[in-house]
């Protein structure tokens, strides 16, 4: 029970705390706020019309269904897969371990949208599958088979491809808390494998599990660049995104969105507040390595074999990415007929193209700024001050997590319709804060971790050595939670260049596009629009892949906690 | 250097008092040492002096000087933390100049003052290395040395042993009680190894609750403790009931063990009192015409000495602890044996 006079916050700490609280209130509780108020009082008056609307349009209903189904369905085969992969890669004697996790892992670069647009050119009606299923006379080149005429599994098999390691990564660190005596233990004391997983195994994995679980879902499910490259307009996310080129006064915009981020809030509180409530602590001493799961030789042949399937199977929108990135001429052929490197120059020579990269770079450089400067000092509030308010203050910079990107956009332009902010007249302020708050969690987590790593004692001796408040911080707190801090706004800056809502529904005019939209737009262009978006797109998901790795080498084992609920 | 002073102070957690209304006075040049159980609040009135904790009520004084709210880093004072400390970014050399860097030194002179500190502390030759390269009594050192380099009036010392295996700790004791003579710095050490503060302090102040239950030197406090707790936490101890019995003129208390004066509780004149008998004057001999007796019930070997527990008629366990090879030669389980107690060193508890 120690407590230091420094903990006791300052006049310096209070200023921060009402600018921290004054950002929050602004781009976080007013747009939502002001949602809510347009969905519930209408003529000054309050109503539940919105949840009539909600009952009687079908269309309403219809995608709010359709998105429900997609997030349960990306949650329930993620679950599966992490919870399978994460078990081979911690308590099986798999052979090349590290090679299976970084291949099973690599799905993670891919943002989805972006595997879109590959699998239409192999999926599509005349495209790489069709084509070789009518050379092989399979299918008469009348009547190719309509893969994608339900783009819902393609929705669900792009997000799952892309979230499952975020289940992965969250079970595999469960797994590595869980000290392998307990499961000793409780074997010793008469416990089977079925009574085993049940009664030990499987309630420590709990909280990890649900912690990964509802970020899937919640993202599954408010995803907005998948479903809009299949054009798959019958989802919620895709209807909010049509319901802001509307006007003001769109009630069904209003009752999706508040409808949408009651589901969302739900979820969020249930998996954490039901079944994570604990995380449990395991005691850090005495660890034994653990008895490895043998497979035996046929196991291992047959296990190696199905992950082998798995990974080229995972890899087909990355690979068709790249390929239709390079294809000159591709048409009514299985493989491009000619290759060019032409469209990656036209990423830079395209007006469109290179004004988003260059948009795109100052907004996220902006927003990585933003970011660290409010996540930091929220970390470092809460990790070395005592006051009260601080699991408000953990709890708002957790939000949004909660709240979904499209939410909080769709808010943006309501709530700042007509005021200086107005992303109608320049969206840029509210791009650069819209990619920081979504960001701040991950910014808060990490540095919250340097915070606690760097413990307070090389602080206290810095004091008692002479240094005042500043000196410490630039000598001894900063140089020490520099890896920390360069992780996170690594990883910041690569997710703001490739964050799908706030750009698509914030950037209305094209000299305002991000990378994402951009990408969006010139799909829908004829001629050499879905090459240059490719070739975007791939060096969107090669810059996430370097920002993964230099993260992981920065932060270590601790990355898998920044995605957690 | 500095005399330190706790003048009525407390420090509350919530509803719980830390410190609970302390008033000590550490006087200069003195290495002095608050030793109690853990929770007993002594290294809250550490972190108090450090200036990492503002007292709820009272005054801490330097030289006389009110420093209750003066923040840490204006204070002078050279701290050893438990866990060292030490920064992990810097070399040896560095976290030893640290503190000049806040202080109007010019740069000769401070890599004289490190060089010095280094070589007080024998870690020359070390400068260039980083913590991680160190051991565990080397990175102690530079701790030290690191405090020690302000010239600081005062020295806290928080636990600085307890990370260190029982060899090291031996040496590393001596090490600091050679560097405060040669310093002669006035240095307050928190620990709950009496050991420690038995064998270096020159004053020392056990504590429990967050309440000083006895201050003074180890020989002082050892020998007569005031209160049961004070006598059972500082070396081991017989506590034994006693009955108040006047002989011979004398006021004292018959005990199982036989009877004790106390010509000073005669103004009390309590009815009954707790008695404390060190082991050490508790002599086992013949059972004929003892003035208690008993049975042998365990005989245990230290090496230098041996500690034999009696049963005594009452059913209570008395220890007695002698040096040398007889006694080890003589006492079998089971053996009787007639108890001598040194009476006149017995205790009468408060």
């Amino acid at each position: 029970m120690r407590s230091s006079s420094n903990e006791r916050p300052g006049p310096g700490a209070f200023a921060a705390v009402a600018a921290i609280a004054a950002f929050f209130a602004l781009f976080l509780f007013y747009p939502l706020v002001y949602v809510f108020n347009k969905s519930f009082i209408v003529n000054g008056r309050p109503t539940l019309e919105f949840f009539e609307l909600l009952f009687k349009s079908p269309a309403l209903r219809e995608s709010i269904g359709n998105s429900l189904m997609i997030a349960a369905a990306v949650t329930l085969l993620s679950a599966a897969l992490g919870l399978a992969f994460a078990w081979l890669l911690s308590r099986a004697d798999l052979p090349a371990k590290g090679l299976w996790s970084n291949l099973l892992l690599f799905p993670l670069i891919l943002p989805p949208f972006v595997g879109a647009i590959g699998i239409r050119y192999v999926f599509g009606r005349f495209g790489m599958i069709n084509i070789l299923l009518m050379k092989a006379g399979i299918i008469s080149e009348m009547n190719p088979i309509d893969w994608l005429g339900s783009p819902f599994w393609g929705v669900v098999i792009l997000e799952t491809l892309h979230l499952f390691p975020i289940m992965l990564l969250n079970i595999s660190g469960s797994f590595t808390l869980m000290d392998p005596s307990l499961e000793d233990a409780a074997r010793s004391l008469g416990a089977r494998s079925a009574a085993l997983f049940r009664t030990v195994t499987a309630p420590l994995l709990m909280p990890g599990f649900f912690a990964g679980a509802s970020i899937v879902f919640i993202w599954a499910m408010t995803d907005l660049g998948t479903p809009l490259l299949f054009e798959y307009r019958a989802v919620a996310p895709v209807q909010i995104f049509n319901a802001v080129q509307a006007t003001q006064e769109n009630a069904l915009g209003y009752a999706l969105v508040v409808a949408v981020l009651l589901i969302t809030a739900a979820f969020f509180m249930l998996s954490k507040f039901v079944f994570a409530r604990r995380r449990v602590d395991m005691p850090a001493f005495g660890r034994s390595a653990g008895r490895l799961v043998r497979l035996g030789v046929p196991g291992k042949v047959a296990v190696c074999a199905a992950l082998a399937v798995f990974v080229l199977i995972a890899l087909i929108p990355h690979v068709s990415v790249v390929l239709v990135s390079f294809s000159e001429k591709w048409f009514m052929s299985a493989l491009p007929q000619e290759w060019t490197l032409d469209y990656y120059g036209k990423v830079f020579t395209h007006p469109m193209s290179y004004n988003s990269v260059k948009n795109s770079l100052a907004l996220s450089g902006l927003a990585v700024i933003v970011t660290m400067g409010a996540g930091g000092t929220i970390a470092y509030l809460l990790a070395r001050k005592k006051f009260k308010g601080q699991g408000i203050l953990d709890a708002c910079a957790m939000l949004p997590l909660a709240v979904p990107g499209v939410v909080l956009a769709f808010g943006y332009v309501q709530g700042f319709f007509g005021t200086s902010l107005d992303p109608r007249v320049n969206p840029i302020p509210l791009l650069v804060i819209g990619y920081a708050v979504r960001r701040l969690p991950l910014v808060v987590r990490a540095l919250y971790a340097g915070f606690q790593q760097t413990g307070a004692a090389l602080e206290e001796a810095s004091a008692s050595l002479g240094a005042g408040p500043a000196p410490t911080l630039r000598f001894i707190t900063l140089p020490l939670i520099r890896a920390n801090m360069l992780g996170a706004a690594i990883l910041a800056f690569a997710f703001s260049m490739l964050e799908v809502s706030d750009s698509l529904i914030l950037a209305m005019e094209e000299k305002f596009f991000p990378m994402t939209k951009a990408i969006y737009m010139l799909m829908a262009r004829l001629g050499d629009g879905g090459m240059i978006a490719s070739a975007m797109g791939v060096l969107g998901a090669l810059l996430l892949a370097a920002a993964l790795a230099a993260a992981q080498k920065l932060l270590g084992k601790k990355m898998g906690d920044l995605f957690r609920a | 250097m500095a005399s330190v002073e706790f003048r009525d102070v407390t420090k509350r957690f919530g509803a719980v008092a830390a410190v609970d209304g302390i008033s000590l006075t550490v006087e200069r040049g003195e290495l002095f040492f608050l030793l109690g159980p853990s929770g007993c609040g002594k290294t809250t009135a550490l972190r108090m002096l450090a200036g990492f904790v503002e007292p709820d009520e009272g005054t801490i004084l330097f030289d006389g000087r009110d420093v209750s709210r003066l923040p840490a880093h204006r204070r002078n004072v050279g701290m050893v933390f438990q866990t060292y400390a030490l920064f992990p970014h810097m070399t040896v050399e560095r976290n030893v100049e640290y503190g000049l860097r806040f202080r109007k030194t010019v740069a000769a002179e401070r890599a004289a003052r490190v060089a010095e500190a280094l070589e007080r502390t024998r870690l020359s030759g070390l400068g260039p290395r980083y913590p991680s390269e160190l051991s565990g009594g080397q990175q102690q050192r530079v701790a030290l040395a690191r405090a020690l380099a302000i010239q600081p009036d005062v020295l806290l010392l928080d636990e600085p042993l307890s990370n260190l295996d029982t060899k090291l700790r031996v040496e590393v004791r001596e090490e600091i009680k050679r560097i405060h003579q040669e310093f002669k710095i006035t240095a307050v050490y928190v620990t709950h190894d009496q050991d420690e503060a038995l064998s270096l302090a020159d004053r020392m102040a056990i504590m429990r609750n967050g309440r000083i239950e006895q201050a003074g030197t180890p020989a002082e406090i050892y020998a007569k403790p005031r209160n049961e707790f004070v006598a059972g936490f500082v070396g081991e101890t017989n506590l034994l009931d006693g009955t108040a019995e006047p002989r011979g003129g004398a006021f004292g208390y018959a005990t199982a063990a036989g009877w004790v004066p106390a010509p000073g509780e005669a103004a009390n004149g309590r009815a009954a009192a707790r008695i404390s008998l060190r082991p050490e004057c508790v002599r086992l001999g013949a059972p004929e015409g003892a003035p208690a007796r008993g049975v042998v019930r365990r005989v245990s070997f230290f090496g230098g000495s041996v500690r034999v527990e009696v049963e005594l008629k009452n059913g209570a366990t008395l220890s007695s602890v002698s040096l040398g090879a007889d006694a080890r030669l003589t006492w079998r389980e089971g053996d009787a044996a007639g108890v001598y107690a040194e009476a006149d060193n017995a205790v009468v508890l408060e």
